[in-house]
């Protein structure tokens, strides 16, 4: 992860502005090439979708489910 | 263990009963004993649905157990235990609106606002959400049994109560002219206050219109009492009411709007029942209120009061502020004036020689049903003596 990146998600997490770490998670996960790490930043994306009650949750689960992580 | 030899004399006709004992009042272990056998085995109250709007959770602490009420999108209301099923921590720290589930601070475990486990972030590893052992269907919220009746959050947190519309079909019957009515919130018609008492003080204190005349003379000077009657209902709800209850009147010649339909009676008729263990109601014929006695200690209790109207307008319009006001004034001292005497009650039970008071055979009959009712719930088998 780009420390830019990094950066954006750690200042995120003290607004605690939901959707933009659904969305910085969702960065996250598409710019890391191991499995296990993407599905990591997936799940962190899923879980605050569904805290914020944003429709992004139906992809990100779909993509977990795709990759046997997710019910 | 409360003294059932005690308890027993309770359990007598009111003439020759003698009142709750002491440790009713005083004892943390006698407390702890009515938390499990007249606030968990019954339907109590905990808080006002006027509270909640669709997709709002709501912590309350019942006498130290956490619960959590929550709106659905929907309109209605379930509560649970405020207990993550991971770790135990308190899911709702304050009320708030939730987005879309309820979501564990701690592990990030979600929960649907119908109580089902939906999420369970890296429970199976990083990255894996799932696991063998871990499941979800079975791992739901642990739900209270709840009802809602006149805005009133009850709830029977050991689940073998009969069910609510039978627990309360006495109290629902008294005033069924009511039970399909609006029963809208009153803006600016709440208020609390803390007081140094145990709860039952507060139920018995409303019970009875003996004391009216002394603590409240500005009720007696056209509300007499003479123009009061008991209600008892053996093992449900005891209180009073007035033959000549008056509506308010503004300045300009107005009063609140009357629930509509109503007989005869409620014309210059007025009601004050305790619901037991802990909620008090009235009625009247153009506005109703409920107090929530929340047990916060032995000798502590929070008074919750919400005022409610006929309708919409009268219960937010801005052309029936100054008199909602008014009225909601006119309640805060009225109820201001008992704190004395429920405070000056529990102090006089620091008196070892109490023997629990001899009641007035015409006058405390709604207090002596409610000790009887108390009593029983300790002594299940024992039957009130006529």
């Amino acid at each position: 992860m780009s420390k830019g990146l990094d950066d954006a998600l750690l200042q995120a997490h003290v607004r605690q502005d939901l959707s933009a770490l659904v969305d910085l998670y969702t960065k996250a996960a598409d710019v890391v090439e191991d499995l296990d790490a993407e599905c990591f930043y997936l799940t962190h994306a899923y879980i605050f979708a569904l805290d914020f009650g944003d429709a992004r949750a139906n992809a990100l689960h779909v993509r977990l489910v795709h990759h046997g992580r997710e019910a | 263990m409360p003294d059932l030899v005690s308890l027993n004399a309770v359990m007598q006709p009111v003439a020759v009963a003698r009142g709750l004992p002491n440790d009713h009042y005083v004892s943390e272990e006698t407390f702890q004993a009515e938390k499990a056998e007249v606030l968990f085995g019954n339907w109590a109250a905990i808080g006002f649905g006027r509270d909640l709007t669709p997709g709002e959770a709501m912590p309350i602490d019942f006498v130290g157990l956490p619960l959590v009420v929550v709106r659905g999108r929907e309109g209605g209301m379930k509560v649970f235990q405020n207990t993550c099923r991971h770790r135990g921590m308190i899911l709702v720290a304050e009320k708030k609106s939730v987005g879309g589930v309820i979501r564990c601070p701690y592990h990030s475990w979600c929960y649907a606002l119908t109580g089902e486990l939906v999420a369970t972030p890296h429970v199976g590893g990083p990255g894996h959400n799932t696991h063998q052992d871990i499941k979800r269907d079975e791992l739901g919220l642990v739900e209270i049994r709840s009802h809602i009746w006149r805005d009133v959050i009850f709830v029977n947190v050991s689940g073998t109560a009969p069910a609510f519309e039978d627990y309360a079909a006495e109290a629902i019957a008294l005033w069924a002219e009511y039970e399909d009515k609006p029963l809208v919130a009153g803006e600016n018609s709440t208020f609390q206050f803390d007081v140094a008492c145990n709860w039952k003080l507060a139920v018995e204190n409303y019970c009875e219109s003996y004391h009216l005349p002394w603590v409240h003379p500005g009720l007696n000077s056209y509300s007499r009492l003479e123009d009061h009657y008991h209600i008892e209902e053996a093992g449900k709800f005891s209180g009073q009411g007035t033959l000549v209850y008056r509506p308010m009147i503004s300045e300009d010649g107005r009063r609140f709007p009357d629930f509509e339909g109503l007989s005869p009676k409620w014309e210059t008729g007025g009601e004050y029942i305790a619901l037991y263990p802990n909620v008090l109601f009235g009625v009247h014929r153009d506005h109703a209120y409920a107090i929530i006695l929340d047990p916060v200690a032995k000798d502590k209790t929070r008074e919750h009061v919400s005022i409610y109207y006929a309708n919409e307008a009268a219960a937010t319009g801005a052309d029936w502020a100054e008199m909602r006001a008014k009225n909601t004034k006119m309640w805060y001292d009225v109820f201001e004036e008992d704190l004395f005497v429920v405070e000056g009650m529990q102090k006089g039970r620091q008196g070892a020689a109490f023997d629990g008071g001899k009641f007035s055979p015409a006058m405390d009959g709604p207090t002596h049903c409610f000790h009887q009712w108390v009593a029983s719930q300790f002594c299940p088998d024992a039957v009130a003596a006529e």
